[in-house]
């Protein structure tokens, strides 16, 4: 990789923070703060799974579990000890990439389809284990009573325009970091990986050492989206850990594109986007979401922006694309 | 990349396209002429009824209002989200509703776990808000999950708790009945009332014992394990909160085995039609609370305003449908004693207020002090097959009811 | 956990017999679903997350038709037939178009239809729960069979179950059909190969597999509750199923299916509070120690 290109991608970075730091003071909108708020949750989960699926080729059915981990330890380090924000919020990473570093270890004996039911019966098995640990996770009524102390250098997170650019900074940081790895020598081999193993391996790369690397590197980027997550509910929920959560992570980086490095970003923006228009007309969402995923798994057949990229960027381009 | 003609202006066009987002609310909050209420819900999946028939009821109150003149002079606009039944999607649903729809006035008709999370983001945002589906004692029995702004219409577990447990024990000992089994949902609602019922039927007879329990999933299409369970252990009767199409698969599921000619059932929620009209044969041996019937209360108001639900959408009003007209109900009154329409000053006369109910004791029904309502008709019977479906029922002593929930509510540190 | 009412259980014949049918029931409906999701996996390769919906759709069918006819046979049919006929339009308008396509894409489709019939249900059927009640000729008491509490009406499902399970294996070993599609969840290539239509293959496969999730469902309706959404449940623990017996293999789906019934039903008494998490455990050890199930192979 270029030496260039991080500080290129640390200035588009920072131009985006400051676009979106003094959007709040120009313009008064709370649905547009909650919505960067939730989107720098869900974009986090979603780019942090095309770690996974994009980079390396494994499809993961479970990668919500993390996300979910993330919130409810940050949840209860915050509600049960007297520990400040940022410390709580370290050892929830902490904690949730020791269980990914488990968790991993076990599932990446297994390829292909098998991985990804692993990490679903896994995810289950994390979902189940909440709802019955009633006295530690408040089962299916989740971690109620809000969470306390919500200052961080300072700054209070309760007030819901310092969370929004708290969730900004944690977002770009968090991108960058992700795009740091793929592009690092470590993502080149990742990508060695998925394209070939066998060779990958004959080629000096420890296959197992490099996939459980990212497996948990990924785990703790989901645990920051939940961790942002809980503080946007004020809470932990079981449906945080639940199954569905992983689909809607895998529905946004379909749709925003599995070829493209934000194309998560920009396929979890389409989905909450979507989220909140069809809720809002009508209360067939089901229907109305369906439809749409028809007509993109049908019509489209790949992620916007992968589509959009293949317009706009000249053929000499795509192939040197395709080739990688 | 973008330095051709067509890209150019498609970002100039994104860009319009984002002011449009943002500048949207600003024309939502307008029209002050009108008075947004937020009504939330679960209009998807298993128990979508809740969602519709708690609509149901609104648009019938709402029309009634708007008739005659409007809240405090004020037209009202209901505008109705499904949260899907998700905790975190109900908490943004009402942000929502609060921050980008321009809604004053919130009405939750979520079940319990979303009626928490919509009760944090009452506390941040300060609105007036009326639980109407949750019937958790503790969201507002606990002073410390209490809100200054968030009530309920609901009603509350424990007042359902004293008066099943009284009429559950005085049956038990008139047929002799002292071996109980229990059989509730496992989630904490099942959990927590069920053993409130348990302590308050001890509490009124002390020789009951329960020898078995058994605590199926939410949901759960077979209940067959969980009745074989039950036969095995040979109770004389059995308590159970299971409910809606729950509570219907388990009867039909019962009757297959004969269990009702063997025990007693005791379940607050067989007394709503769409259970009773999911359960095609209903067998005798069965106990329920009121939860919403047109012949109880007895009166011609109640009697009207049911045959009026049934005739406008051509099915039977459920519990959640009363809870929700009273809410409405509620909101009448408090802009009318406040003023005006104003959330804030309705939050501080609600209070205390007693408004004139169909579905009251003695028509009326009254938001205490600690933001929950008493005098609602409660009662208990016995189901038969065809309408009325509940015989011989027993009004609850609202008396009584008050005193055993100081009690409980002493035992709890509440007060 | 209550160790001594299940050796209480299990000591006694009269609990043995009510619980081991409870169980078989159990077990033998969520086979019929499972059955199809295997199939469809053995020959296409495909996990239908959409098989949930087949078995909802079966019983809502069911529950028009008998409501229209009176009979509950011709309820059964209705939702076997009407499912089948579901099954080829899904792979023939949605799933054949992305045949050959990332896994996900698949997925996407599943999610999609199942999101859509779940409206679709609340629309035409309404949001609230429905019976189909018990057909007249089964409103009989229920037998005793060693002390024990049998349903007849329990006895003719298990019955129909079982059947089906005998032709269902049947037709795969002795028919040609069977035989094909036996032979393209081994080697599709090779089939195709061979000359033979997989187009007609893959549609009947999806048939077969819509139609026995649509009988579960009719043949279920008079006992449980149907509501929108009905089929999730139903379709994780096929999904359970599906892959502790082993992706494709018929007979282990049977066997699978069994089991976790017998564990539900004993687990009630045993342990009712950890029935979830121990199957759950049983399949990530099944998947890490033989990753293709049970019963099983290894797909290339």
């Amino acid at each position: 990789m270029r030496a260039g290109s991080f500080s290129r991608d640390a200035a588009i970075g920072l131009a985006a923070l400051l676009v979106l730091a003094v959007i709040p003071l120009a313009v008064h909108s709370p649905f547009f703060t909650d919505l960067i708020i939730r989107l720098s949750a869900m974009g986090l989960l979603a780019t942090s799974l095309n770690l996974l699926v994009g980079a390396t080729g494994l499809v993961s059915f479970g990668h919500g579990m993390f996300y979910g981990l993330g919130a409810y330890a940050f949840a209860l380090l915050m509600q049960k000890t007297a520990m400040p924000l940022w410390e709580a919020a370290l050892l929830s990473l902490v904690i949730t990439s020791v269980v990914a570093a488990g968790v991993g270890a076990i599932c990446i004996r297994l390829r292909t389809i098998y991985f990804a039911f692993v990490t679903l019966a896994m995810q289950m098995l994390l979902h189940s284990i909440v709802l019955s640990w009633v006295t530690l996770t408040g089962g299916d009524q989740g971690l109620r009573g809000g969470i306390p102390r919500r200052f961080i250098f300072g700054v209070d997170l309760a007030d819901q325009r310092n969370l929004y650019w708290a969730s900004a900074v944690v977002l770009i940081l968090g991108l960058l970091a992700m795009r740091h790895i793929t592009a690092s020598p470590f993502g080149v081999s990742l990508r060695m990986v998925r394209d070939n193993e066998t060779r990958a391996a004959f080629l000096g790369i420890e296959v197992w050492r490099a996939k459980l690397t990212v497996f948990v590197l990924a785990g703790s980027f989901a645990a920051l989206g939940g961790i942002v997550a809980s503080l946007f509910v004020s809470g932990a929920y079981p449906e945080l850990v639940d199954w569905p959560l992983s689909g809607q992570a895998i529905f946004a980086i379909m749709l925003g594109g599995i070829g493209t490095f934000l194309g998560p970003l920009v396929g979890s923006a389409i989905l909450l986007g979507l989220n909140d228009l069809v809720t809002r007309e009508t209360e067939y969402y089901g229907l109305a979401l369906g439809i749409i995923i028809l007509l993109f798994a049908l019509g489209f057949r790949r992620g916007v922006t992968d589509f959009v990229l293949r317009r706009l960027r000249p053929p000499r381009v795509l192939a040197d694309v395709e080739r990688r | 990349m973008f330095d051709n003609g067509t890209s150019s202006l498609r970002r100039r066009t994104l860009l319009a396209g984002a002011a449009g987002i943002l500048a949207a609310p600003r024309i939502a909050r307008a029209q002050q002429g009108t008075i947004k209420i937020g009504m939330q819900s679960i209009m998807s999946g298993a128990i979508a009824l809740v969602g519709t028939s708690s609509r149901n009821a609104a648009q019938i109150e709402v029309e009634r209002i708007n008739a005659a003149g409007g809240l405090g002079g004020r037209k009202i606009e209901l505008v109705v989200r499904d949260s899907k039944g998700q905790p975190q999607e109900a908490a943004r649903v009402a942000r929502e509703l609060v921050n980008s729809d321009g809604c004053e006035i919130l009405l939750d008709a979520e079940a319990s776990s979303g009626s928490f999370a919509v009760q944090e983001v009452v506390r941040d945002l300060g609105v007036l808000c009326i639980h109407t589906v949750s019937e958790t004692s503790s969201l507002t029995a606990d002073p410390k999950i209490r809100v200054a702004t968030a009530f309920r219409s609901a009603r509350q577990g424990v007042h359902d708790a004293i008066v099943g447990g009284g009429y559950t024990a005085k049956t038990a000992k008139a047929k002799g009945m002292t071996r109980f089994a229990t059989c509730s949902p496992d989630y904490a609602y099942g959990r927590d009332t069920t053993k409130q019922y348990v302590e308050f039927i001890k509490h009124f007879a002390p020789d009951i014992e329960f020898i078995t329990e058994a605590w199926p999933k939410l949901g759960q299409p077979d209940f067959t394990d969980s009745i074989t369970k039950i036969i095995q252990a040979k109770p004389q009767a059995m308590f159970s909160l299971l409910y809606a199409g729950d509570l219907s698969s388990f009867v039909n599921q019962g009757n297959v085995y004969a269990l009702f000619a063997k025990l007693a059932m005791f379940n607050p929620n067989l007394g709503d039609y769409p259970v009773l009209n999911a359960i095609k044969q209903m067998p005798p041996g069965c106990y329920s609370g009121t939860r919403y019937l047109e012949n109880f209360p007895d009166t011609p108001a109640n009697k009207a305003w049911g045959e009026a639900y049934r005739k406008r959408f051509n099915e039977y009003p459920t519990n959640w449908s009363w809870e929700m007209a009273t809410a409405i109900g509620f909101l009448e009154a408090a802009a009318k004693k406040g003023g005006a329409a104003d959330g804030k000053k309705m939050a501080q006369v609600l209070p205390g207020l007693a408004i004139d109910s169909p579905f009251g004791v003695n028509g009326k029904i009254t938001m205490r002090d600690d933001h929950t309502i008493v005098d609602y008709a409660i009662g208990w019977g016995e189901t038969i097959a065809k309408t009325p479906f509940i015989v011989d029922i027993q009004a609850g002593d609202w008396g009584q009811i008050v005193e055993l929930e100081t009690e409980w509510k002493k035992q709890n540190g509440y007060v | 956990m209550d160790l001594n009412a299940l050796g209480g259980c299990l000591s006694s014949a009269a609990c043995l017999v009510t619980q081991g049918t409870s169980g078989l029931i159990v077990g033998l409906l969520l086979f019929m679903v499972a059955a199809g999701l295997t199939l469809i996996f053995g020959v296409l390769k495909i996990v239908n997350f959409a098989h949930g919906t087949f078995y909802m759709l079966g019983a809502y069918v069911a529950l028009s038709a008998y409501q229209f006819t009176g009979s509950y046979v011709a309820a059964i049919a209705a939702g076997c037939l009407g499912m089948g006929i579901f099954g080829i339009a899904f792979e023939r308008f949605l799933i054949s178009r992305v045949y050959g396509t990332d896994v996900l894409m698949q997925l996407l489709i599943c999610y999609a239809v199942v999101l859509i019939f779940d409206d679709v249900v609340k629309i035409v059927w309404g949001a609230d729960f429905q019976s189909m009640g018990m057909p007249p000729a089964f409103q009989v008491p229920p037998l005793f069979i060693a002390g024990g509490v049998v349903p007849p009406f329990y006895l003719l499902l298990i019955g129909v179950a079982l059947t089906i399970a005998l032709l269902l294996g049947l037709a795969l070993s002795v028919t040609r059909a069977g035989k094909i599609v036996r032979a393209a969840a081994q080697n599709p290539e090779m089939v195709s190969v061979l000359g033979i239509n997989t187009t007609l293959l893959y549609a009947l496969v999806f048939a077969i597999g819509g139609a026995l999730a649509g009988l579960a469902g009719g043949l279920a309706a008079p006992v449980r509750s149907l509501t929108p959404g009905m089929g999730f449940s139903v379709l994780i623990e096929s999904f359970i199923v599906t892959v502790i017996g082993g992706m494709g293999s018929i007979l282990g789906a049977l066997i699978a299916a069994v089991v976790l019934g017998l564990i539900r039903s004993f687990g009630t008494i045993g342990f009712p509070l950890f029935t979830d998490e121990l199957i759950y455990v049983f399949m990530i050890a099944i998947l890490v120690i033989k990753p293709t199930g049970l019963f099983g192979r290894e797909i290339v």
